[in-house]
C-alpha cells in the first residue's frame, strides 16, 4: 500500500517533468540539433581531399635508416614501443611499420589499405637489403569515427548535469520545492522522479541523435548495441547523480551554474571527447581518471570501435556506479526542499 | 455551541540569527472560524503562519494541534497557499490539478475543482500566461486538491485588482461555511474585518491586539482597524505596499 502510493506520487512528478521538458520546444530541440550540428560540421571539415603525405612509423635500430624514410613526401614518426605501432598501423593511423635487424628490412603494411601498398612498392624499388613482409589487418578508424562517441558523451553529460541540477536549483529559487514539502511527496520520490525523467530524456534524444548521425554518416560502430545502451544508462546515471548531488542544496541559479561549469570544463578539456590524451603526462591521465565522461568514453570507444565485450569495459563500468553511489547517497543525505 | 481550540500556540517565539521575527506569541485558533494575522511587511505575519503549517520548526514555545502534539499525517489535513509559490513552467492548470492530485488517498473529483474555483476558461493554458486572479484561483484549487480541515492563506489578495478580490473574499466565505478552519494573513484593515471572526494585529513580532474585529474597534472607539492601528503604532498598515 506504502509503496503503490509512492510509485503513484513517482509517477506524477515523472509525467510532470516531461511534459515541462517535451513543451520546451527551444531547449528540447536544441538537445537533439545541436549535437548533429556539430558531427555535420565535422564530417563537412575532414571530408577533404588526402593530404597526400605517407606516415611511416620507423621503429629505430644502431642500422642504417632505410632510405625511403627520406624521400620527399613521406613524414616519419620514430618509436620503439613496436606493439603500438602495430596498433596505429591495424588502425591505418600510419602506412606502414618498418625496422631493420641483421641486416634485413622487415617491414608491416595494412592489407585494406591502398597507402600501405603504395609505400610498399616505394620501399622495393628504394632498398637494396633483404626485405621480410608482415601484414596487419584492419579497417582505418577516422576521426569522425573517434570523435562521435566524445560528442554524443558530451551532450549526455550537458543534458545530465543540467537537466537535474539546474532544474532543481531553479524550482527552489523560484519556491515550487517549498510548495511541494507542504504536499505527503517525499525527498526520495521527489528525486527518483527527476532522475527517471532525466534518464529517459538523455537516453532517447542520445538514441536518436546516434541513429541520425549514423544515417548520415555511416560511421564506425562494431561492437554491441545493447552494450553501448548499458554505458550510456550507466554513465548518464552517474552524471545525473551527480547533477542532483550539486543541487541538493544550492539556493541560486548562478552559483549552480558556477558549479556545474566547474565540474564539466575538465571533462570537456581531459575526458578524450576531441582529442586523445595520449603523450599527455602522466599526472594528466590520473586526472582524466578521475572524472566519469573519461570512462564513459573510453568504454564507449572500446565498444564501437574495437568490439570490446563486457569483461573489458567492466572495469569502467565499476567506476561509474560508483559514481551512482556517491552521487545519491550525497543527494539524499544532503536534500533540502 | 462550545468552542473547540483546533490549533494552540504557546510562546511560540522565532529567531533568525540575531533578527526576532515572531516574539513568544500564544493564541488558539477556533474550529469552523477565520482567524487573521494582520499587520504590515515584516510584522512576522508568514513566519507565524509557517511554524503552524509545520513549515519551519519554532526557536522556542509549542504548537498544538487540537490540545496534543501535531499528528504524523498533519500534511494531510491542512491546505497551504504560499505567499510566493512558482509552478512547473510549461504546465497548464488541468497537468497542475492533475499533478497535485496524485499526492494525496482521497483527492476531490477535478471538476468539483475546476467549478468550485471557475478555471475552465484557461484550464489549458501555461501557467506563466495566467492573471494574478486566475493564478490566485489555481493556487487556491491547489491548497483544496485533499479537502483538508484547516485552510492557510498568505495574503491571497496582495496585489489583486479589486474584482479579483472580491472573487478570493467569496471563496473564503464559501471555504467558512463548508465548515472548514482558515487562517490567513493580511495587511488590509478592510479584508480583515470584512473575513475574521477573530484576529490578532502583529507589530515587529509582537501581539499588539486581539480580538474579533468588532470588539477591538468597540474598544478603542474607532471606525476601522486602519485607524486602530495608526493610534496603536503611529504608523499606517499598507505604508509599506505603497513602497513595495
Ligand atoms: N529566512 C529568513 N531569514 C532571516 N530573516 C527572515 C527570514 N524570514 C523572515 N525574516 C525576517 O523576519 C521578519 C518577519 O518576516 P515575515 O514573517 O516574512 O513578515 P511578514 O510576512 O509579516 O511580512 C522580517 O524582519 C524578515 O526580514
Ligand atoms: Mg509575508
Amino acid at each position: 500500500m506504502m509503496v503503490a502510493r509512492s510509485v503513484k506520487r513517482i509517477w506524477a512528478v515523472f509525467k510532470a517533468r516531461n511534459l515541462e521538458y517535451l513543451r520546451d520546444r527551444a531547449s528540447f530541440g536544441w538537445n537533439l540539433i545541436f549535437p548533429v550540428l556539430i558531427v555535420l560540421a565535422l564530417a563537412v571539415v575532414f571530408s577533404g581531399p588526402p593530404q597526400g603525405i605517407f606516415s611511416i612509423t620507423y621503429l629505430g635500430t644502431e642500422e642504417a635508416r632505410p632510405a625511403l624514410l627520406a624521400f620527399p613526401g613521406i613524414e616519419t614518426v620514430e618509436t620503439t614501443d613496436e606493439s603500438r605501432a602495430l596498433d596505429r598501423l591495424a588502425r591505418q593511423q600510419t602506412d606502414m611499420v618498418i625496422t631493420v635487424t641483421d641486416g634485413a628490412v622487415r617491414y608491416w603494411v595494412n592489407g585494406y589499405s591502398a597507402a600501405g601498398a603504395l609505400t610498399e612498392q616505394l620501399l622495393k624499388f628504394s632498398e637494396s637489403r633483404p626485405l621480410i613482409s608482415g601484414r596487419t589487418e584492419g579497417d582505418g578508424i577516422r576521426y569522425i569515427d573517434w570523435v562521435i562517441p566524445g560528442i554524443l558523451g558530451m551532450n549526455m553529460m550537458y543534458s545530465a548535469l543540467w537537466g537535474v541540477g539546474y532544474v532543481v536549483v531553479r524550482y527552489r529559487q523560484a519556491g515550487y520545492l517549498k510548495r511541494l514539502k507542504a504536499t505527503p511527496l517525499t525527498k526520495f520520490e521527489f528525486l527518483s522522479a527527476q532522475v527517471m525523467s532525466r534518464v529517459m530524456v538523455t537516453l532517447s534524444a542520445s538514441t536518436i541523435v546516434f541513429v541520425g548521425t549514423n544515417l548520415l554518416l555511416e560511421y564506425k560502430m562494431v561492437g554491441s548495441v545493447w552494450l553501448l545502451l548499458l554505458i550510456a544508462l550507466i554513465g548518464a546515471l552517474s552524471m545525473i547523480t551527480m547533477g542532483l548531488a550539486i543541487a541538493s542544496r544550492t539556493e541560486s541559479k548562478e552559483f549552480a551554474d558556477g558549479l556545474l561549469n566547474a565540474l564539466t570544463f575538465p571533462m570537456l578539456l581531459l575526458s578524450e571527447v576531441w582529442f586523445s590524451l595520449e603523450g599527455s603526462p602522466e599526472w594528466v591521465q590520473w586526472i582524466a581518471m578521475t572524472l566519469p565522461l573519461t570512462h564513459m568514453l573510453d568504454a564507449a570507444r572500446a565498444v564501437m570501435l574495437d568490439d570490446a565485450g563486457l569483461w573489458e569495459i567492466a572495469p569502467h563500468l565499476g567506476v561509474l556506479l560508483i559514481f551512482c553511489g556517491v552521487g545519491m547517497a550525497i543527494s539524499t543525505r544532503l536534500f533540502k526542499w | 455551541m462550545a468552542e473547540t481550540a483546533v490549533l494552540t500556540l504557546d510562546h511560540v517565539s522565532k529567531h533568525y540569527d540575531d533578527v526576532l521575527a515572531v516574539n513568544a506569541l500564544s493564541f488558539e485558533i477556533i474550529e469552523g472560524q477565520c482567524f487573521g494575522l494582520l499587520g504590515p511587511n515584516g510584522a512576522g505575519k508568514t513566519t507565524t503562519l509557517e511554524m503552524i503549517e509545520g513549515m519551519t520548526p519554532p526557536t522556542s514555545g509549542e504548537i498544538r494541534y487540537r490540545g496534543g502534539p501535531v499528528p504524523a499525517n498533519y500534511q494531510d489535513r491542512i491546505g497551504i497557499q504560499f505567499q510566493a509559490t512558482a509552478l512547473q513552467d510549461f504546465l497548464t492548470p488541468y497537468d497542475n490539478l492533475k499533478l497535485f492530485s496524485a499526492f494525496y488517498d482521497r483527492p476531490l473529483p477535478m471538476q468539483t475543482l475546476i467549478d468550485a474555483f471557475q478555471l475552465q476558461e484557461f484550464l489549458h493554458r501555461d501557467t506563466r500566461r495566467l492573471s494574478g486572479g486566475q493564478r490566485q484561483r489555481l493556487l487556491l484549487a491547489l491548497a483544496l486538491v485533499h479537502d483538508p480541515e484547516i485552510v492557510f492563506l498568505d495574503e491571497p489578495t496582495t496585489g489583486l485588482d479589486p474584482r479579483s478580490r472580491r472573487d478570493v473574499w467569496e471563496v473564503v466565505r464559501r471555504l467558512k461555511a463548508e465548515g472548514r478552519t482558515l487562517v490567513l494573513t493580511t495587511h488590509y484593515m478592510e479584508e480583515a474585518e470584512v473575513l475574521c471572526d477573530d484576529l490578532i494585529i502583529l507589530s515587529h513580532g509582537s501581539i499588539i491586539r486581539h480580538g474579533s474585529p468588532k470588539a477591538l474597534l468597540a474598544e478603542a472607539g474607532v471606525d476601522t482597524l486602519d485607524e486602530l492601528f495608526l493610534s496603536l503604532t503611529g504608523e499606517r498598515l499598507d505604508a509599506a505596499e505603497a513602497t513595495a
